[in-house]
């Protein structure tokens, strides 16, 4: 006899980042069916999930719901930075966890929370040791205008200069705009060597659209874009580069790293509750230490160790060029044996 | 003003916090290891490695003089008070040891990596203003030796303009100050061997 316990979905299925949300959902659908049908896992997760819609305002409100009307006190879900920092308050009051699945800025470690996707040592510091070599050290930066872009494109122009290399141009958009002339304009006059993409939703597939009939020599490099999104931008997203833990390959279980961080995220919090009878009511950081560093999830950090892949649209697919083994997440950068060795040169 | 902050380079940074065992010393030590620091804490005294540490936090509740082995105002690091009792007394002793950021307790799940970066960012501030002022009040203490230079060279025939261009001239040359120079001009001129009245 299995036992019932209650977990947490807050995930905007409608909106502005659906395609994201739905990829997550994909992951968390398919891994709470796996547990409840596993006859070695003594839980079976009951899912109340609640819809922001892709409105801010809403996080904080449904979060709350949740733990007002049910038992869960594991949620997962929040894609953007923005909503995952609006629910913290409410989850260090109910002594609640998050576990969040989306790549994020890093420089965060909150208690209540699971990492469970990639931040910048596993993704933008790679990529850019990766592409400065190939593509040359003159970057231009442009992004969606709130703290993920603000972020990369921040800790991008240090490690590029740092390493002698010169930011020809940053541009923001406000969320949800598509007039990207003046961007690719200006992208056209300065002709850097490669631009460091950190557009969502809308923007991005416009200046995508806008780019590669106009400038199709000049490579696009992003550290939020997946399979998700590639039906959105059709052919124009051939030859785009981004890195992530994962992408789909022919054969592979999940069809991007959303659904399969997600679906990480849930197997864990099952095998966490199986091992640990009564730990769905516990706080992470209490969970964590019951168990012992038996999971994933780092005990300092809660983040988690995962595997850098370098990959580029062709033919409609991401192609893997390059793949470098797992990493601890370093959310603040402060643990050079984490990173690349270039990046001692600042320590 | 604007400061760039460099995130990349707290690698390998070393804390010690001033306070007794409490709730809020956990916290503080869960956010500091998880950012990648390494922690010490101790109370009254501070912890073995004090002196060595890249941060100190220290208690303004129960804190007193004694605890730190500087002048107050004089620590060799960035200090960050922690501030429960908002009383100004607390609040005058906290300032006078040159507090470069605050957190106010009870300590929960952030702050932290602010507190480091902007008491750091102070702390460097405040330094390069001491040694700005320093070499300006030493300048400001030479202005009797220059005028007293200027006044040598013209008593043997400069222009008062020439007596200046002569001076950044021989400073330039020895790569030294201007009121060094100035120095050595009255030095020369005092030295009766040297002034041609001896001669």
């Amino acid at each position: 006899m299995k036992r019932a316990v209650e977990i947490g979905i807050l995930l905007s299925r409608s909106g502005g980042y659906s395609a994201i949300s739905n990829a997550s959902y994909a992951g968390v659908a398919a891994a709470i069916a796996g547990v409840n049908a596993d006859p070695n896992l003594g839980v079976e997760l009951i899912p109340v999930a609640r819809d922001p819609a892709g409105q801010i305002d809403l996080y904080a409100p449904l979060c709350r719901e949740i733990l007002r009307n049910s038992s869960a006190r594991h949620i997962i879900g929040t894609i953007t930075s923005w909503s995952r920092k609006e629910v913290l308050p409410v989850l260090e009051r109910a002594a609640a966890t998050l576990w969040y699945s989306s790549p994020y800025e890093g420089f965060e470690a909150s208690d209540h929370i699971a990492y469970m996707h990639a931040c910048p040592n596993q993704h933008l510091l790679p990529l850019l040791d990766w592409a400065m070599p190939r593509f040359g050290q003159r970057m231009h930066l442009v992004a969606s205008n709130y703290i993920w872009g603000w972020e990369v494109n921040r800790l991008a122009r240090e490690v590029v200069t740092t390493a002698g290399g010169e930011v020809t141009g940053e541009r923001h958009l406000a969320l949800g705009e598509t007039d990207v002339r003046g961007m690719v304009d200006e992208i056209a006059a300065l002709r850097p060597d490669f631009v460091l993409n950190s557009l969502i939703g809308p923007s991005q597939y416009a200046f995508v659209a806008a780019m590669r009939p106009r400038l199709p020599d000049i490579p696009i490099l992003s550290c939020n874009l997946t399979e998700c999104e590639l039906s959105r931008m059709g052919d124009a997203a051939e030859g785009l580069i981004a890195a992530g833990p994962y992408f789909h390959a022919p054969g592979s279980a999940f069809a991007n790293s959303h659904e399969a961080a997600a679906h990480a995220a849930i197997r864990e919090m099952a095998r966490l509750f199986d091992a640990h009878p009564g730990g769905e009511h516990l706080p992470l950081a209490e969970l964590l230490a019951l168990d012992a560093g038996a999971g994933p999830v780092d005990a300092q950090t809660h983040h988690v160790s995962l595997p850098v892949l370098i990959a580029q649209v062709r033919d409609g697919a991401f192609k893997v060029l390059h793949r470098l083994p797992a990493r601890p997440g370093d959310p603040y950068l402060t643990r050079p044996e984490r990173n690349r060795p270039s990046l001692r040169l600042v320590t | 003003m604007t400061r760039r902050l460099r995130i990349l380079d707290l690698a390998g940074a070393r804390a010690a916090i001033l306070h007794r065992p409490h709730a809020t010393v956990t916290a503080l030590e869960r956010q500091l290891r998880a950012i990648g620091l390494s922690v010490e804490s101790g109370w009254p005294d501070l912890p073995a490695a004090g002196r060595e540490v890249d941060f100190l936090f220290f208690d303004v509740d129960m804190g007193f003089d004694a605890q730190f082995p500087w002048a107050p105002g004089q620590s060799p690091m960035p200090m960050i008070a922690l501030i429960g009792s908002e009383a100004p007394g607390r609040i005058e002793w906290s300032l006078s040891h040159s507090a470069h950021a605050q957190l106010l307790k009870p300590v929960g799940d952030n702050g932290v990596y602010s507190a480091l970066l902007i008491a750091r960012a102070a702390f460097a501030a405040l330094h390069g203003q001491a040694a700005r002022i320093s070499e300006l009040q030493g300048r400001l203490a030479a202005r009797e030796t220059v005028v007293r230079a200027v006044m040598a060279l013209m008593a043997q025939g400069m222009s008062d303009e020439d007596a200046f261009a002569s001076l950044r001239r021989m400073a330039t040359d020895r790569r030294e100050s201007f009121e060094a120079a100035a120095a050595r001009i009255i030095a020369r001129h005092d030295d009766p061997q040297r002034n041609g009245g001896g001669q």
